[in-house]
């Protein structure tokens, strides 16, 4: 379960700490230290039952430690208290109630010293009784907001928010456990502290983070704090689907082969041993397609002014909140089963969420679709992208996700004819006909285009994957070649972005292509970088709001 | 086969110091000389008669094959160092390096988070440094070895100023 890590730090904390007497002076000191007024007013505490929600398996294990010797002998008929365990019961007892005492009491003082802040453009968090942190992220930096209530803590009504910024580490502010209310409500305050519209509706002239007073300092009262932003829902994943297409995934497919060669190899050799072998696969399998079908249950994208948010969850469930222009790059994928259905999966990388699979986090944070016909990638495609800079995103985006080059390819004459073909492509430039031995089935599917706000790459014949990468978000770029490669005259351009599980790469362009797509694409990502908006991205973009703002604006971007 | 850059025409790049070849040297030979030592140790134990396994011709063959890879690699070092190259343009910064494999590096300064400066033991005595910018992206590789050190105080103080001018957010 996901809480363990967490639980044995603060299990771990009374062991080393009780010195509480010092550290309440330095408690009592720390919120009164800053300047008065409003700056202080908003210290809030994460809720008293979350560290034991939290360290539920240090308790856990506590009793289990203590409770064994006792239970053993319960379970082998003899008497609960024997002689010999009566003489060492007092120390045992005393021992046992020390160790839990010491617990509780690291769970009060983690509890106590974990405060929290939402004002001035900035959430602050102060940790940690003996060794403090006092951590500040600016709200405007946020690039995804997760409310996560792991099982236990939705049946106690408690929820856990991540706000993540540009780390790919951990989370940069981690408050467990709120009432699930209160975390909503704590969102919808940093959401509107972070789009500029409680800066915007407040205090006009103010520079945008700033939130006012009244809105910033109380995140628990929902009569004065932001209200959250009405949400509309986009699309939801019926569980019937989801099970087919987590039954027809490629780890389904895998395992299965498997299977079959073990079954084959026993009859063949008349050996019983390979189907031993099977015994871990379906346990494999079975944890695998439970773990999908139980994060991608009730899958539900909606769409507020606040961003994308994505609801999932069968028992533990998860709402993520990814604001406008967090989503650095997207890949639509189908493995070759998903096409009798006509089924695609999205994946995306958010600066925050860092690569999948890393930690405990699994692949599920950064999918924004885990399946879905043409219409819903279409359609999660237009909130993505909502200026798709071409006058036929759909016939576009289609050719890329199925589109296939002409079999007599892109001549290397011909301009006038090379463009009819393209257009019938949707713009495809794909690998010349000259490099078709290099890619004997790709390369009608390898190609890029550019719309005026994003690049797309797509890529193989079986395994089709179709990438966008808007242009504002390149960070740089790699043309490669190599010694094979050069014979055939092409080479690979390689977009660097943010980690995660997208890694956008157009395969074996035309030399000459992809040397103007470098340069092209520079310039198109320099005049995308310049358009760039306010990070907040409720204020008002007037010109006349505009002209003074350029230190204000530039401001934000140096943290 | 005459090798064809794949770097986008009309670009002046400027070249690393030549001394680079000096430090790309001592690596390879740092390198190869503990990678030879330690593949003819077999050789030796089986001239000894300590080993029977593997066959005279294997430990013959395996240190020999490193050798003459080893070789290889340091007839081509003079001309990989050559092939490095950058160039600033207005905005953005191109690095190149490589013949067999050639890789064209493309950075826009408003993507740079920061820049590093490192001065490795073979390095300082020559007076070279490697500069190796880095973005938000753990992708972008960008280093530029075998930077004489006034050059590369130079770049970075010029690629700082210029990232500062047009600095982007993520």
């Amino acid at each position: 379960m996901a809480l363990t890590p967490e639980g044995l730090p603060a299990a771990r904390e009374p062991g080393t700490g009780p010195g509480s007497g010092d550290t309440r002076t330095a408690g009592g000191t720390s919120p009164g230290s800053g300047n008065t007024g409003t700056a202080d007013a908003g210290w809030l505490r994460v809720h008293p039952g979350s560290p034991f929600v939290r360290g539920w398996v240090a308790v856990a294990a506590l009793f289990f430690f203590f409770g064994r010797d006792s239970f053993e002998r319960l379970l082998q008929g003899g008497p609960v208290f024997d002689e010999r365990f009566a003489g060492r019961a007092p120390w045992l007892l005393l021992g046992g109630g020390t160790l839990l005492l010491l617990t509780v009491l690291g769970f009060v003082l983690s509890w106590y010293f974990t405060r929290y802040q939402v004002a001035d453009g900035y959430v602050r968090v102060n940790t940690g009784f003996l060794f403090r942190q006092q951590r500040q992220a600016r709200l405007d930096r946020v690039q995804a907001i997760d409310v996560v209530q792991p099982l236990l803590a939705r049946i106690f009504g408690l929820a856990e928010l991540r706000f993540e910024v540009a780390d790919a580490g951990e989370s940069a502010v981690h408050l467990a456990y709120l009432r699930a209310d209160e975390a909503r409500q704590l969102r919808a305050t940093i959401l509107a502290g972070a789009s500029g519209a409680a800066g915007a509706s407040g205090a006009a002239g103010a520079s945008g983070g700033t939130l006012s007073p009244s809105q910033a300092t109380e995140p628990g009262q929902p009569g004065t704090a932001a209200v959250e932003a009405p949400e509309r829902t986009i699309l939801t994943v019926p569980p019937a689907r989801l099970m087919g297409s987590v039954l027809l995934s490629e780890q389904g497919l895998a395992i299965v082969a498997g299977g079959v060669a073990s079954v084959l190899l026993s009859a063949i050799t008349e050996n019983r041993s390979f189907t031993v072998f099977l015994i871990p696969a379906v346990i494999g399998l079975a944890a695998s397609y439970w773990s999908s079908f139980n994060k991608g249950y009730n899958f539900t994208v909606a769409v507020s002014p606040d961003g994308i948010r994505l609801r999932y969850g069968l028992l533990d469930t998860q709402a993520q909140t990814v604001p406008p222009g967090r989503i650095q790059a997207l890949k639509i994928s189908q493995p070759p089963l998903w096409r009798l259905f006509g089924w695609y999966r999205i994946q995306i990388n958010v600066a925050g969420y860092g690569l999948a699979g890393s930690a405990r986090e699994g692949s599920h944070r950064t999918t924004l679709l885990p399946v879905g016909s043409l219409a819903d990638v279409l359609k999660l495609l237009s909130l993505v992208l909502p200026d798709p800079g071409t006058a036929d995103p759909a016939g576009v985006f289609t050719a890329g996700i199925n589109g296939l080059a002409d079999p007599t390819g892109t001549p290397d004459t011909g301009a006038q004819e090379t463009a009819a073909r393209q257009d019938a492509d949707g713009g495809f430039v794909t690998t010349p006909r000259r490099a078709r031995l290099l890619a004997p089935l790709g390369w009608r599917r390898n190609g890029f285009t550019a719309t005026e706000t994003a690049l797309l790459l797509r890529s193989g014949r079986w395994w089709r994957n179709l990438v966008v990468v808007p242009h504002q978000r390149t960070q740089s770029m790699a043309l490669q070649q190599g010694p094979l490669a050069r014979r055939f005259r092409v080479a690979d351009l390689v977009l660097h972005t943010t980690a995660g599980p997208v890694a956008p790469r157009l395969i074996q362009a035309g030399l000459d292509e992809a040397r103007a797509l470098l340069d092209a694409q520079a310039a198109r990502a320099r005049a995308a970088r310049k358009r760039q908006t306010s990070e907040h991205w409720m204020e008002p973009t007037t010109p006349s709001a505009q002209s003074p703002a350029p230190d204000t604006q530039e401001g934000p971007h140096h943290g | 086969m005459p090798t064809e850059a794949i770097d986008p025409p009309g670009i002046d790049w400027l070249r690393v110091s030549p001394k680079y070849v000096t430090v790309r040297l001592a690596e390879w030979a740092l390198g190869n000389l503990i990678a030879v030592v330690l593949l003819t140790l077999p050789l030796v134990l089986v001239l000894n008669g300590a080993w029977t396994w593997p066959p005279l011709w294997l430990a013959v063959a395996v240190p020999a094959v490193w050798l003459l890879l080893a070789v290889w690699r340091l007839v081509l070092i003079p001309r990989q160092v050559r092939s490095i190259g950058y160039a600033e343009r207005d905005d953005d910064l191109l690095v190149r390096r490589g013949i067999f494999f050639q890789r064209t590096l493309v950075v826009p300064y408003g993507r740079m988070q920061y820049v590093d400066i490192a001065v490795g033991p073979v390095e300082r005595p020559l007076g070279l440094c490697t500069l190796k910018l880095h973005t938000a992206s753990a992708g972008t590789n960008a280093e530029i070895p075998g930077l004489p050190a006034g050059e590369g105080a130079r770049l970075r103080e010029q690629l700082s100023a210029r990232g500062e001018a047009r600095l982007a957010g993520l």
